[in-house]
């Protein structure tokens, strides 16, 4: 089934994992949920052919964003990626030429646009690149060659390469040059000399990690994106092609170019916008401890592939009158995915601990002729995770109750220790 | 010129680590199909056809009663029942591929039986076994409650519907695994061949059923009945086998089996075979592989401390169990965080980017 996910994912689930000060958006009723993705449908080719673009650019934004921030178990980078280039879609007037906005208002038309137009998209794509690339340095990616020599070796099954993806030197190189490519692909892209060769590149590094790794789409959205990088002339090409390939229409040709500097106002707001995507991908420093460990200030910061970590969470519920214990079925409460995200995120650790509290505060269990009344009761878990192919060690004690314990941005305490 | 510089560096670092490559890594490559291929050919088919003819025997032997209706006879059918039983636990372990497909497991070994249920169904007649709402009124389970309850052979009497029931519930057992060896006969080539991370994969079907079936031996066969999940309040209605009381015995078996598959050793033979164990070694966690295989000798012993049955214990040794879950509980980490995250299977199927 095409939409089979939207329903694992937005309609099956019991709870949902909302992000910190937008727990507010909840999911529609039942089958309205597909309402969002069939107006991204429309809003994606309403893009595609510059037709009511600007409408169809926030449509398509205001959608995707709205079924991302349903639930933070799909949390992605990408789909925070392309949550933000629809972002920026909206304020460019990239139906200016060759759509049919232009072509049913032909005063609209223009030939050239601001620079930043081009350059802002320029910028998101080097911050994916370059974050990426910087979050690499690091001792498990570099010395260790993790998480690559475990998902690496996974595909020691494949016909003519998998010999080699066995090896412990292939993860190395991966690594090291998923790093260096990471870290200068931008610059070369930006070079006129270089820029065709380093496409070359764009679309090797892409095109295994598609190969390799479940990572949908992304590959592609980023082999075309980067496309903005390419000298003017070459857009200019392909517009004169496909202008030549559709019927003449008339009207006057507006060639008036825009003033070259943006108004004061937009560029203070280009500037907000910049500053934030600097500033946030480094927020991690002003938290102690290890990051991959803690996850504080680790999403939105362009950590791809950096990670392979797996978890146990055993939850309890103690009831305070008789301080008695149950074990909980978290697969009573969430999906396969929600409870395998769970167990590794201290933040959604405590989201859960909540969504049991306020199952069970209120009801009156009963086993046989035995009753308990359980009210205000104390949740505690028991967890152990393994980062990056190291033994799996203890991430929460049993000590805690977790539903005492604030959900906030500030430092988790509670969180065992990492020593390597 | 920067460029240069870069590839300068990988043409650099690639031959560094060629060159210090381990030379003494001669031995033949872990290789996942060979595993799936053992597991395949020497435990899953072997431990089915093996099921397929314990079943067989139990109708063999239930006809025998149906004619004549002795105590010895009585007794054999039971025998056979348990003979089946015990080697469920080796068969409940694959539920993936033609197992899921045919909801074979659930058919066969949903416990608690509802004794209610099964009572009305005899009395009122005109029942659908195949009906989803006869799940925990059919299968080995029913069997339980409909060959040992107290008194049983008092309810075998002559052309009656307490024997055609159980009948039925036999012969629908053969039905199915028919059908399930006869699906697997097609099925293995697939199995074989599908040794990816995907979780449509074979491979980590394999892995994530390995887990389930380990924490349902640990939860359902013993944390529920003793109390783990209710607030401490012991719950012998959900004790599996309880009419016949070989709950102790099932678990075990469960747990060797689990263990023997882990190592890959052979259903008929017992000889050790590519199993995770050897996986694990490849991957350079050989002290997983002692932890692993430490905990399932323990807990096996612990198991083979008991003398009585499950309810018995209950009633004398809470201690005793108590102690048994937490080190069932302790192999779940080893198990589900520890193997499988070295093994790079996914739990989810969505697109996954590493953070």
């Amino acid at each position: 089934m095409w939409f089979g996910w939207v329903s694992s994912l937005y309609i099956q689930p019991d709870y949902y994992f909302g992000y910190l000060g937008f727990e507010w958006v909840k999911p529609l009723p039942g089958n309205w949920m597909y309402t969002p993705f069939i107006f991204m449908i429309f809003a994606a080719v309403g893009i595609l052919f510059g037709f009511l673009y600007r409408f169809s650019a926030a449509l398509f934004f205001l959608c995707f964003t709205y079924v991302e921030l349903l639930d933070k178990s799909n949390y992605l980078n990408h789909y925070y990626f392309v949550s933000l280039m629809t972002f920026l879609l909206i304020w460019v007037p990239a139906n200016r030429s060759l759509s049919l906005d232009a072509r049913i208002r032909p005063r609209i038309r223009r030939e050239t646009t601001h620079r930043w137009h081009i350059g802002i998209f320029k910028f998101q794509l080097a911050c994916v690149y370059v974050f990426a690339g910087i979050a690499k340095i690091h001792p498990d990616w570099l010395f260790d060659a993790q998480p690559l020599r475990i998902w690496l070796q996974a595909h020691h099954h494949l016909p003519l390469i998998g010999d080699l993806l066995r090896e412990k030197w292939v993860a190395y190189a991966f690594s090291w040059f998923g790093c260096i490519y990471d870290v200068f692909i931008v610059v070369f892209l930006l070079s006129r000399k270089w820029f065709a060769f380093a496409y070359f590149f764009v679309i090797a590094f892409h095109m295994i990690t598609w190969y390799l790794f479940p990572i949908g789409i992304f590959p592609w959205v980023m082999i075309f994106s980067t496309l903005i990088f390419f000298p003017t002339a070459f857009h200019e090409k392909i517009v004169r092609f496909l202008h030549n390939k559709l019927p003449k229409h008339k009207g006057e040709h507006m060639t008036k170019p825009p003033s070259s500097e943006p108004s004061p106002w937009i560029r203070r707001l280009l500037f907000a916008y910049i500053f934030i995507q600097i500033v946030v991908p480094f927020r991690y420093v002003i938290y102690p401890g290890n990051l991959f460990w803690n996850e504080e200030g680790f999403r939105f910061s362009w950590r791809v592939m950096l990670m392979h970590k797996e978890g146990h969470a055993t939850f309890y519920l103690r009831d305070k009158a008789t301080g008695r214990e149950s074990e909980i079925d978290n697969t009573r409460f969430l999906t396969d995915t929600q409870e395998d995200q769970m167990a590794t995120q201290p933040d959604m650790i405590l989201q859960y601990a909540q969504i049991l509290k306020e199952h069970f505060d209120g009801k009156t269990l009963r086993y046989g002729e035995h009753e308990f009344p359980i009210s205000d009761p104390e949740i505690h878990a028991q967890i152990y995770v393994s980062l990056n192919g190291r033994p799996s060690r203890l991430f929460v004690d049993k000590r805690h109750d977790l539903t005492q314990l604030p959900y906030n941005l500030a430092h988790r305490e509670w969180v065992e220790p990492f020593e390597e | 010129m920067r460029l240069t510089y870069t590839f300068l560096v990988i043409g650099f670092l690639t031959a560094a680590f060629t060159g210090c490559k381990d030379p003494k890594e001669e031995t033949t490559p872990f290789d996942k199909e060979a595993l799936l291929r053992n597991f395949a050919d020497r435990i899953i088919v072997p431990s089915i056809e093996r099921f397929q003819s314990d079943i067989n025997a139990l109708q063999t032997s239930f006809t025998a009663f149906e004619t004549d209706r002795t105590a010895a006879n009585l007794e054999e059918v039971r025998t056979k029942w348990k003979t089946a039983y015990l080697q469920w636990q080796a068969v409940k372990i694959f539920d993936f591929g033609p197992i899921r497909n045919r909801a074979f497991k659930a058919s066969t070994g949903t416990y608690p039986t509802d004794t209610v249920k099964i009572t009305s169904n005899i009395t009122a007649g005109g029942y659908d076994l195949a009906s989803i709402n006869n799940i925990d009124a059919i299968g080995l389970p029913a069997l339980d409650f409909l060959l040992y309850r107290n008194d049983a052979i008092t309810y075998f009497a002559g052309d009656d519907p307490y024997t055609t029931y159980t009948k039925n519930v036999i012969q629908k057992m053969v039905t199915e695994t028919q059908q399930i060896v006869s699906a697997w006969s097609s099925y293995r080539a697939t199995f074989i061949a599908s040794t990816g991370t995907e979780t449509t994969s074979a491979f980590s079907g394999l892995v994530n059923e390995f887990n389930r079936d380990y924490e349902l031996a640990k939860n359902a066969k013993l944390g529920i009945p003793i109390g783990k999940q209710s607030l401490g309040i012991q719950l012998s209605e959900y004790i599996e086998a309880r009419y016949s009381g070989i709950s102790l015995e099932l678990l075990d078996n469960n747990i060797r089996y689990l263990d023997n598959l882990y190592k890959g050793n052979s259903f008929n033979s017992g000889l050790n075979g590519v199993g995770f164990d050897d996986y694990l070694k490849h991957l350079e966690r050989s002290s997983l592989d002692g932890t692993i295989r430490g905990n399932f000798a323990s807990i096996r012993s612990s198991i083979g401390a008991f003398n009585g049955t499950l309810e018995e214990e209950m009633n004398t040794n809470t201690t005793g169990l108590d102690a048994l879950y937490t080190q069932m509980h302790g192999q779940v980490v080893s198990l589900k965080t520890d193997m499988t995250s070295a093994f790079g299977v996914l739990i989810t199927y969505q697109d996954n980017d590493g953070d």
